[in-house]
């Protein structure tokens, strides 16, 4: 450690901080290869945050003493989904149905996203006294496992197995993303929904069904993210309602989407990357320090890298023009089936 | 039909206009009409901050025999611009005689809304543009949160076993360096082999980043964590680090019952009984206010018995004695930075104010403006980033 780069602590922290960007990014990939282009991640993870918190809540007020803190996880985990879901439900009403314009129809949900996120945090915290937070119970099901033998292996059990469960569930999602996009038929199908939907329509697939689920499920993955801001956060042990605790990190999801090229395998990769780059600046100025003493970069030199690769990228692939890395061709318009 | 309707919204206007107007006459102020805004920079779930301006806001209240709803808070205000003018603006319309803001970042919001308002009465926290500006109605208050910083310190000097400390700080100017420079002498004063990591947040309070900066500065070795920004993360970085921690704003000993020793704390109830009651009375408020231990703006909360090294609780009560009775200055003596020359203060235009020239050097802090002046970065403090 001293004298050398910290890199072990580095990558637990890049991990903590990548994995509520690997769910919004998941939940945007789904959304976008089904044609979607639904810019309100921001919203979806606000309110999976706040429905999260809420959900837990409001289950230990009824349960009182008797409440599980291993229910009130999961119940955190699956309102957030719903939560989330709903804002993609609410997307494909919209934009599906009602064929309003997908860059509106999405800024107007991050718009709603957040205001109803702060509104249903404040007031529950009103109705607690003061602020929110949830049992120590539920708290320690969000903090770190510990896997006798495995955690306590020195380095490799810190980098690998002593994350809490969220961050395995995100990358199972990512793996069952894959599986499902490049493995199986509805992937195949759902595909081609996003490429061209009137040969998907032509060849029998349901294109408002694949449409509406993609949406909803993405939106869904999206809120998950956002539990984990508001239950687990860095340490593991958050449970408290913060005022305006997504704070951005769903639209470096939309940025991790084109960085990902639309594939969730280089999502895991491109979570890390950035969840890295802004842990960043707490290492590698220690690190600059043991040769040159007093030196540190500023700390928004750090915050802007993240978005500097993300232009890079764009550059790249847009020269590189290549159709297997490229948004799926429907992306942001919407389908009449009468206007084929 | 239109007509009509045109003549009836335009009755309408004028009426509410009238309205307003009447609302608005020079009325006497009374303990019964009243009504005290504060525009708050967090949310009460900071725990911290916010929450401690909160409840000396509420104590105020009961202080002066008011009722809650003449306590008009803003939550969560924030530091952009836009948003706290229109905070300002919402207390004015609400009908506030007085209004107090929170945040040194609202200093100009602030002392524009003085200058157009001459009938309100504006008292800004750990700000400094009050001194000097010329107007009746806008002043600025703090406390001198550096004595119980002090105190707070000498708790973390007997405590460390690797002699070095951490603190997780807000922005690299003088209200910080203030605070944390005083937290270190307090520490040096009991161990004089203790050094402290610095690292800044760039941020009044950001929850998750002042629990990562934390968690790093024990990674970097530090076994107390202190703190000068908004939330009790550092705490539970602390708590979960197995090591100890100096809180800020709030006792947070149920946040970390195994970390948290003691909290240097500030009770803002006593300035904004103050100021309200001078209002109401008729007084003018100074345009600069601060007081510390010796009044009790300043205080540390109850020490966690079952952690602080022996020997605290005694070393703190001497401290304290010798602080309020002026034999004991924080910042004096021979202060020298990293390169060994003598440590000196500036102000914002760079000049130098004061220099620690020699073993007889005394800098009172906080005695000619609230605001602290102290930003020297002395030597033994390490800032990291």
């Amino acid at each position: 450690m001293v004298g050398g780069f910290d890199f072990t602590n580095f990558f637990f922290m890049a991990v903590i901080a990548a994995t509520p960007l690997l769910f919004a990014t998941l939940g945007e990939i789904l959304t976008e290869k089904s044609g979607s282009l639904n810019l309100g991640v921001e919203g979806m993870m606000f309110m999976g945050a706040a429905a999260g918190i809420a959900a837990s809540y409001f289950y230990e007020t009824a349960a009182g003493s008797g409440a599980s803190g291993i229910v009130s996880a999961l119940l955190a985990v699956l309102i957030g989904f719903l939560a989330g879901a709903f804002g993609g439900f609410i997307y494909s009403l919209l934009t599906v149905t009602l064929r309003a314009n997908q860059n509106v129809t999405g800024l107007a949900l991050t718009i709603f996203g957040i205001g109803a996120g702060n509104l249903i945090g404040e007031l529950l915290g009103i109705r607690a006294g003061g602020f929110t937070t949830v049992s120590d119970s539920t708290k320690s099901v969000f903090s770190g496992i510990s896997i006798p033998f495995l955690s306590d292996i020195p380095v490799i059990g810190r980098l690998f197995f002593s994350y809490n469960f969220m961050v395995y569930l995100a990358v199972a999602t990512a793996v069952l993303l894959i599986v499902l996009l490049n493995k199986t038929r509805v992937g195949l199908n759902l595909r081609g929904v996003g490429e061209n939907p009137a040969t998907a329509d032509a060849v029998g697939i349901n294109v408002t069904k694949y449409k509406y689920i993609a949406a909803s499920v993405g939106g869904g993955i999206c809120g998950l993210g956002g539990v984990y801001i508001s239950m687990a956060t860095v340490g593991g042990n958050a449970g408290t309602w913060i005022d305006n605790c997504i704070a951005g990190r769903g639209w470096i999801a939309v940025a991790l989407v084109i960085f990902a090229a639309w594939r969730p395998s280089r999502a895991i990769i491109g979570a890390l990357l950035f969840g890295g780059l802004s842990a960043l600046w707490l290492y590698f100025d220690p690190w600059l320090q043991t040769f040159l003493p007093n030196a540190s970069i500023p700390q928004q030199i750090y915050n802007v890298l993240p978005f500097i690769a993300t232009i890079l990228v764009l550059i790249f692939t847009s020269i590189r023009q290549s159709k297997e890395l490229s948004q799926p061709k429907a992306c942001g318009t919407n389908y009449f089936r009468e206007e084929r | 039909m239109k007509k009509v309707l045109a003549i009836l919204l335009a009755s309408m206007l004028i009426l509410t206009f009238v309205a307003a107007c009447d609302s608005g006459g020079s009325d006497e102020v009374t303990a019964a009409n009243i009504k005290i805004g504060v525009v708050h920079i967090g949310p009460l779930a900071d725990q911290g901050y916010t929450y401690n301006h909160h409840i000396g806001a509420l104590k105020m209240i009961s202080n002066l025999g008011l009722s809650e709803e003449q306590y008009v808070p803003k939550f969560a205000v924030g530091t952009e611009a836009a948003d706290v003018t229109a905070a300002i603006n919402e207390l004015i319309q609400e009908g506030c005689q007085i209004i107090f803001a929170t945040s040194f970042s609202m200093q100009f919001q602030m002392i524009e809304a003085a200058m157009e308002n001459p009938d309100v009465v504006f008292c800004h926290a750990t700000g400094a543009n009050a001194h000097g500006s010329g107007l009746d109605n806008y002043h600025n208050y703090f406390a001198k949160i550096h004595e119980a910083r002090y105190l707070g310190g000498i708790a973390a000097g007997l405590a460390t076993e690797t002699n070095k400390l951490g603190y997780v700080a807000a922005h690299p100017f003088a209200e910080v360096i203030s605070g944390y420079t005083a937290f270190f002498l307090g520490a040096l004063s009991v161990n004089p082999d203790v050094t402290m990591d610095v690292i800044y947040i760039n941020s009044w309070g950001d929850p998750p980043l002042e629990q990562q900066v934390a968690t790093r500065l024990i990674e970097l070795g530090a076994d107390v964590i202190a703190q000068h920004s908004d939330s009790a993360t550092p705490a539970i970085a602390a708590e979960e680090g197995g090591v100890f921690h100096v809180g800020y704003n709030n006792d947070m000993r149920s946040t970390a019952p195994n970390a948290s020793l003691l909290s240097p704390r500030i009770d803002w109830s006593i300035y904004m009984t103050f100021a309200v009651k001078s209002v109401l009375e008729g007084t003018q408020i100074p345009v600069d206010w601060g007081e510390g231990l010796q009044s009790g703006a300043a205080f540390i909360t109850d020490l966690n018995d079952a952690i602080v090294a022996p020997g605290t609780r005694e070393a703190i009560e001497t401290a304290r004695t010798e602080i309020i009775s002026g034999s004991r200055q924080i910042f004096s003596g021979h202060l020298v930075d990293n390169a060994g020359n003598n440590a000196v203060i500036t102000n914002f235009d760079g000049d130098t104010i004061f220099e620690f020239t020699g073993p007889d050097s005394v800098f009172h802090e906080s005695t000619e403006t609230s605001a602290p002046a102290f930003n020297a970065i002395i030597s033994g403090v390490n800032v990291i980033s």
